[in-house]
């Protein structure tokens, strides 16, 4: 089976995670969430703000 | 004869140059970034939503402290299901078919997350190789058992990706090279095997999708436990 060749397994490791590091997350990290305008109520929207978290 | 069927699993390379890099740079490319402005268009629309109710969905079960793993399990997820989504277009090749890649990804991920289980809090997570009840004279055989179960993880975590994938599109390639040999001699077994190729192809886009996301969930099943 080609897939259990050992020579690229560290180009390929290498690789897919330098692009799944460096080149994926700022796309997805663009991408907002922000909160559906509400009518004019005056009590507080449900909804507590989320954003991506960085403990 | 059964070993030119693999051969299409070959790690493609042209001129000595690797070929899988321009494979897996196929997801940044095809998602562009959401502009500054507010009204997005469809596309964006589209990821936007996509993202929001998946991480929304993966997170739920989590609890505040293991949010942090948001962006890597969506990045995760949109890598996956457009890798596997792309390679089943002809002549494309799918770099998740590769072991390596999976287990490239799934033993530093769950290892991750058993670390962070162990440093935070230990008694909790050597705590989850013995389950509650158990009869004492069962004990010591259990914990070998869960411990043997724990570390088979990130192999069947990669190996499931890879199997499921590679089947998938071992059996196209077969069915597809039967109906074209049968296509002059016997046309109508031909055309049975281009109805079968064409649900096999049907439960492949559902497979490719569904590996994806069950690759993820148990990331985050494991995340779950240990946080």
């Amino acid at each position: 089976m080609p897939q259990l060749n050992p020579a690229p397994w560290f180009l390929i490791l290498v690789f897919s995670w330098l692009i799944f590091l460096a080149l994926m997350p700022p796309k997805i990290l663009t991408h907002q969430f922000p909160h559906e305008p509400s009518t004019l109520t005056a009590h507080k929207p449900k909804a507590n703000s989320w954003t991506w978290a960085w403990q | 004869m059964t070993m030119n069927l693999f051969n299409q699993f070959l790690s493609p390379t042209f001129l000595g140059l690797p070929l899988i890099a321009i494979a897996l740079m196929a997801p940044c490319l095809l998602y562009p970034s959401p502009a500054p402005w507010w009204q997005s268009n469809r596309w964006t629309t589209l990821q936007n939503w996509f993202i929001g109710s998946f991480i929304k969905q993966i997170l739920s079960p989590i609890n505040t402290k293991g949010h942090s793993w948001a962006l890597l399990l969506a990045t995760l997820m949109v890598f996956l299901i457009t890798l596997n989504t792309l390679g089943l277009l002809p002549y494309t090749f799918t770099p998740t078919t590769q072991l390596s890649l999976n287990m490239a990804f799934a033993v530093p991920l769950w290892l991750a997350t058993v670390i962070m289980g162990f440093r935070n809090s230990p008694t909790h997570a050597l705590g989850h190789l013995l389950p509650e009840g158990t009869p004492t004279p069962l004990v010591p055989i259990l914990i070998i058992i869960e411990s043997i179960s724990l570390l088979i993880r990130p192999l069947a975590l990669g190996v499931r990706l890879t199997a499921n994938l590679t089947a998938g599109h071992l059996l196209i390639q077969l069915v597809s090279s039967a109906a074209f040999s049968l296509l002059l001699s016997q046309t109508t077994a031909a055309s049975l095997a281009v109805g079968l190729l064409l649900l096999l192809t049907i439960l492949e886009v559902a497979v490719a999708m569904i590996q994806a996301y069950v690759f993820v969930l148990l990331l985050s099943l494991y995340l779950q436990e240990n946080v």
